[in-house]
């Protein structure tokens, strides 16, 4: 008997609506390699590992941030309170981090539906696909952040009474918000994967859910435009909380408050816990769905 | 389960329930809401109360008109279908070659797709990086061709390549779905040859395959499923001349009337 049989795998219908989650995860975590390898070769596959590849990444959201600054400084007519300069970061920062979320999402949603043969042929846990995508945005949005503080560099040397904050210790706390970013966003990317093997039209819905979900989020439009009860739109949003803070860090210099700090936490754990439950009850329909 | 079974299977069923609309959209949807209508679904029983004891370095092989369950067997034994009843329980590292070619991307070579291939199955990038090179080799591509993209393939390369990929991760149980097609005469006796050496391991093979000749010559015992149902199992020769025989004329054996 050969050396490599040492385990025994049991297959029984499953009562309850979730796999055992212990394995699930175990074996999630054991085959991360797995997402990590296959976002590589996406990109490689889409020419994202070449240099001109990676400076497509960085000016399709620059770009659209400077159409974006021009329309937003028309329609206000030069009645902001804020100067042109610290818009257009808001709008760059803002925009940079919207995009990691969208591409997190939009990709993830179409790794089942587009992985099909992949699913028929292995069994491993599926939500290493949306896993994948995720890796991919991240990757894609770190060359972003090195531009804007290029651009903010650039500016506060030409400008000399921009109020955009130089170095402060709270920069050190945009890792951990890109991190619940990061979760967010995968969990959301989970739920709407799910909807996709049901509805394949969603992701073609999906586009235009995002288009008005960077309306609704403080992107093109500052978080303290909002007075009173309107501001309950900043936490009904899943990333609003999180864009808040952001740029409260970027564009003001300050710690983000307590309130966002709670929303940015509760909405991370409610989209992974909801994405993650909807996504794994179903994942094993899926083989069945795709055919 | 005992220790000299690869594979146990208990009185396992499986059905599913299919969608029958035309397109799976939130659009047909809503629409078929307005009206009043329900979703058409139709369950189906792929696979229904088979038992089955499969003992290690065995070669089985499974034969059976299109429909017959074949495939969700060979789904539900990799683990990417659960059962709906009954058990399966298996005993040793997997290796699949299911649906038509590795199945990823087809810009990449042929090279990548076998390192993704080997991730898929579960193998760490180092170790599938040192089985690259003789897995390539065993696929016997024209010169260069690994390298390229694989949307450049002829589709015997193709398959040759998720051939090679399947055989080659040291699997204790290799599950191959019409897979013996791949290549020409020449790969075939090689891929043979490769099976054969896998049994002596003591490895187990599953294969499920049209090509009676070949189930014959290499398997050592042969299932004939029909509707989901076991209806004969034995002699690789046995079977197949029965199978051949309904196939021909349409005629069932005896024993089918008893189920």
């Amino acid at each position: 008997m050969s050396e490599g049989i040492d385990r025994v795998q049991v297959f029984e219908p499953h009562k309850s609506s979730l796999p055992p989650l212990k394995p699930y995860l175990r074996d999630f975590w054991r085959r991360r390699e797995f997402a990590t390898e296959l976002s590589k070769f996406t990109d490689k596959a889409e020419y994202l590992d070449s240099k001109l590849g990676n400076v497509w990444l960085v000016l399709n959201p620059l770009f659209l941030a400077l159409i974006y600054f021009l329309l937003v400084t028309i329609i206000q007519g030069g009645r902001d309170g804020l100067g042109g300069f610290t818009t257009l970061c808001h709008i760059l920062i803002g925009l940079f981090t919207f995009y990691f979320a969208q591409n997190c999402i939009l990709s993830g949603a179409q790794s089942i539906t587009s992985g099909g043969r992949l699913i028929l042929n292995q069994a491993f846990p599926r939500s290493l696909l949306p896993l994948s995508s995720a890796i991919s945005a991240a990757r894609q949005f770190w060359p972003t952040l090195p531009v804007y503080v290029s651009i903010v560099v650039i500016g506060k040397l030409i400008i000399d009474d921009t109020s955009i904050p130089g170095l402060t210790w709270n920069y050190l706390l945009v890792p951990v918000l890109l991190l619940l970013l990061g979760i967010t966003s995968f969990g959301l990317a989970l739920f709407f994967a799910t909807l996709n093997v049901y509805f394949r039209d969603t992701t073609k819905l999906l586009s235009y859910i995002m288009r008005i979900w960077l309306y609704a989020s403080p992107v093109l439009w500052q978080p303290d435009m909002l007075s009173g009860w309107s501001r309950i739109i900043l936490y009904l949003n899943p990333l609003g909380p999180i864009l808040s803070a952001n740029s409260r860090i970027w564009i003001d210099g300050l710690t983000p408050t307590l309130s966002q700090a709670i929303g940015c936490v509760a909405w991370c754990i409610l989209s992974i816990l909801f994405g993650g439950y909807f996504f794994i009850s179903r994942e094993r329909d899926f083989a069945v769905r795709i055919s | 389960m005992p220790d000299s079974l690869a594979v146990q299977i208990e009185n396992l069923s499986i059905s599913y329930k299919i969608n029958v609309e035309s397109k799976k959209t939130l659009k047909n949807a809503l629409m078929r809401a307005s009206r009043g209508e329900k979703v058409r679904t139709r369950t189906v029983e792929a696979v229904k109360n088979l038992t089955l004891d499969i003992p290690h370095g065995s070669v089985l092989g499974i034969v059976g008109a299109n429909g017959a369950g074949k495939s969700t067997l060979m789904r539900s034994i990799a683990g990417i279908l659960p059962p709906s009843e009954g058990r399966i329980s298996v005993n040793g590292k997997i290796s699949t070659l299911l649906a038509l070619g590795v199945g990823f991307n087809k810009a990449l070579s042929g090279r990548d797709n076998i390192i993704l291939g080997g991730l898929a199955a579960g193998l760490s990038r180092d170790e599938i990086e040192s089985q690259t090179d003789s897995i390539a080799e065993f696929a016997d591509l024209p010169e260069g061709f690994i390298d390229m993209p694989v949307r450049t393939y002829s589709s015997g390369m193709y398959s040759r390549v998720a051939f090679s990929v399947a055989v080659n991760m040291t699997p204790d149980i290799l599950l191959l779905d019409e897979a013996l097609s791949a290549g020409d005469a020449a790969f075939k006796e090689k891929s043979f040859n490769k099976m054969r050496q896998l049994c002596e391991e003591a490895r187990t093979i599953l294969i499920v395959s049209h090509a009676l000749s070949s189930i014959n010559e290499l398997c050592d015992q042969v299932v004939w499923l029909h509707k989901g149902q076991m209806l004969a199992s034995g002699e690789p020769g046995e079977i197949t001349e029965k199978y051949l025989k309904f196939l021909n004329v349409g005629e069932l054996p005896s024993s089918y009337e008893d189920l």
